[in-house]
């Protein structure tokens, strides 16, 4: 069975995908596809983000019983997170490829350093703590990644 | 478990910084000393100005740079916090700056008490790292290829430091021991049992994420590490045992690890998804072609010993490997730690409520191209300096001063920008009430 290290894992990728459509477009100063790719970029992470707060997380927490831990970093850093979508989103509706790119460079570092954690550390404690509910559990999580790219498009 | 639970506690900017800072001012040193000695640095690498000069780059330059960044990414990629990092990034340091300056200082004047300080002083910072990074790994499962990787540079970086201390000692013949075998196995383990094994475990994350990249192959993040590990340990064995034979074959595999690890990152880099390259992706690149040239002399003068023994190839080789890859592929780390590192603490310090400037504000872009065009310059000048020390050793010294002043300016440039922020960040956030949770 697939585990969650992986599921996760492969929605990561799948949000890269979306981060380098936009920055091709901005690239090519083309701003009407750079807003159109940069909200389903923007839709991909916040869900992914309400997909681990709403429910891969509490379920660690209520199984481990650890609560200041690593999940409050993640969320920590997904704030920071939607702080930089926010001043990256502003810099596009500016058509400003400068403010563009500082802003996206520095949200990649802050999410792939962010997915680092994650896929070698806490993912892999998901996985071993909660290998009961694997099962019922992506579904769940599949259902919320999903609904933001439906609601993007 | 332990190190997991306070996962979040980044250390404070000043432990890695003051390796970062200090880095730049041993490759300056490194450019006074060519500047000083003239052309008769070039005319073997066992002249006392070649190994002063390595190691001004080695234990100096490198050294720095990539124990900076280990406190870094230590807790990132493996989850493993060092305890009281500022506490042991200040020991660390301050043995090992001072370590370095007296090596170069005994290397270049076979004074015994500089060699023996500088044997004291750099394996008491050294096990002073390696104590506190081992405790923070130990317990964190070797589960995947970065975190084996980095436990095994870490090997590789004791037994490099423990032969130098050896030979630091040996030198003034206070007791007898093989010095050139024992040299060249140092050498070997500081150049792939550390570096490159570190390297490796670095790029395995940092290539696929950053550059957006195809992820390196399974079989090359399962093999890899161990493969190096073995081959090195049993050539160090054949070597130590004058085995002439099975040492060239183990040599030669050693090469062909390298020359893999440097071929399938610049084939990774040609698939990346990015717009365009910027400074760090061309030091990558600059990197592994440099290390692929220097494995094709290796290989050369493994081939034919007699032919390569009366070109200058050990001090191109010396060229491409300390200037070309090392010193490119931490400078490009740099551009990206450094000023990542300064908007992390500056948002930290806004607590939520100030957006920090972004990461391409703290450095100017045109200052890290310009810097590389002076690195490129100063590679090229190196290079020619090595065939033809006469023409061109001034004009290299001068050109490597002054990219490594620019190098230094540009950080230090960041770390102005870091402490204007700071205070204004700081008082902002104290008058601006906290955002709703959400």
């Amino acid at each position: 069975m697939q585990t969650i290290t992986d599921f996760m894992a492969s929605d990561h990728r799948s949000c890269d995908e979306l981060l380098v459509t936009v920055e091709h477009a901005v690239a090519d100063r083309r701003w009407g596809p750079a807003r159109a790719a940069f909200t389903l970029f923007r839709a991909g992470m916040l869900h992914h983000f309400s997909a681990e707060e709403a429910i891969l997380f509490p379920l660690f927490e209520q199984s481990t019983g650890i609560f200041r831990g690593p999940t409050q970093v993640m969320r920590a850093e997904h704030a920071q997170m939607r702080q930089l979508l926010a001043a990256a989103e502003a810099a596009v509706a500016a058509q400003d490829a400068d403010d563009y790119s500082g802003n996206a460079e520095t949200l990649l570092i802050m999410m792939q350093q962010h997915n680092v954690k994650e896929e070698n550390v806490l993912y892999p404690m998901c996985d071993q703590h909660l290998a009961a509910q694997v099962a019922t559990l992506l579904p769940e999580l599949q259902q919320e990644l999903t609904s933001g790219r439906e609601l993007a498009r | 478990m332990q190190a997991l639970l306070s996962f979040d506690q980044a250390p404070p900017i000043a432990a890695p910084f003051r390796f970062f800072l200090t880095a730049p001012v041993f490759a300056l040193l490194a450019g006074l000393l060519l500047l000083a000695s003239g052309p008769q640095l070039f005319a073997s690498r066992w002249t006392p100005a070649a190994l002063a000069l390595t190691h001004l780059i080695t234990v100096g330059f490198m050294l720095q740079v990539m124990l900076g960044a280990l406190i870094q990414i230590l807790p990132v990629v493996a989850g493993a916090n060092i305890a009281h990092p500022l506490r042991v990034a200040t020991l660390v340091h301050a043995l090992l700056a001072p370590g370095a300056l007296l090596l170069v200082v005994g290397l270049l004047t076979s004074d015994p008490l500089a060699l023996r300080l500088a044997a004291v002083a750099l394996g008491l910072g050294v096990t002073a790292f390696l104590a506190a990074a081992g405790r923070a790994l130990c317990g964190v499962p070797s589960g995947n290829a970065t975190i084996l990787g980095l436990k095994l540079a870490l090997l590789g970086l004791g037994v490099t430091t423990g032969l130098g201390v050896v030979l630091a000692l040996a030198l003034d013949g206070a007791f007898a021991v093989p010095l050139l075998q024992l040299t060249t196995i140092h050498l070997a383990w500081g150049f792939v049992g550390w570096s490159t094994v570190l390297l490796a475990a670095v790029a395995l994350v940092v290539v696929p994420m950053f550059q957006m990249t195809p992820a390196y192959p399974n079989w090359f993040a399962r093999f890899f590490f161990w493969s190096v590990l073995v081959v090195v340990a049993g050539w160090s064995i054949a070597e130590v045992l004058a085995l002439r034979q099975p040492a060239a074959v183990l040599a030669s595999g050693l090469l062909l690890l390298v020359t893999v690890f440097a071929a399938l990152t610049l084939h990774l880099q040609r698939h990346s998804k990015r717009a365009r390259f910027d400074a760090t992706q061309h030091y990558w690149r600059l990197a592994m072609c440099c290390a692929l040239a220097a494995c094709s002399l290796s290989l050369a003068s493994l081939l034919l010993p007699e032919a390569a023994a009366s070109l200058q190839l050990p001090l191109l080789w010396g060229v491409l490997v300390l200037f070309g890859s090392l010193m490119s592929v931490s400078s490009g780390m740099l551009y990206k730690i450094v000023p990542f590192l300064v908007w992390l603490h500056l948002q930290n310090a806004g607590g939520g409520r100030i957006l920090a400037p972004n990461m391409q504000q703290v450095i100017a872009k045109r200052q890290i191209d310009g810097q590389f065009y002076a690195h490129l310059a100063a590679l090229a000048l190196l290079l020619a300096a090595a065939l033809q020390p006469e023409w061109f050793t001034y004009p290299a010294a001068v050109a490597l001063l002054v990219a490594s002043g620019w190098l230094l300016r540009n950080l230090l440039a960041a770390t102005a920008f870091y402490r204007q922020h700071r205070q204004r960040i700081t008082s902002l956030a104290r008058a601006t009430p906290a955002p709703r949770p959400g």
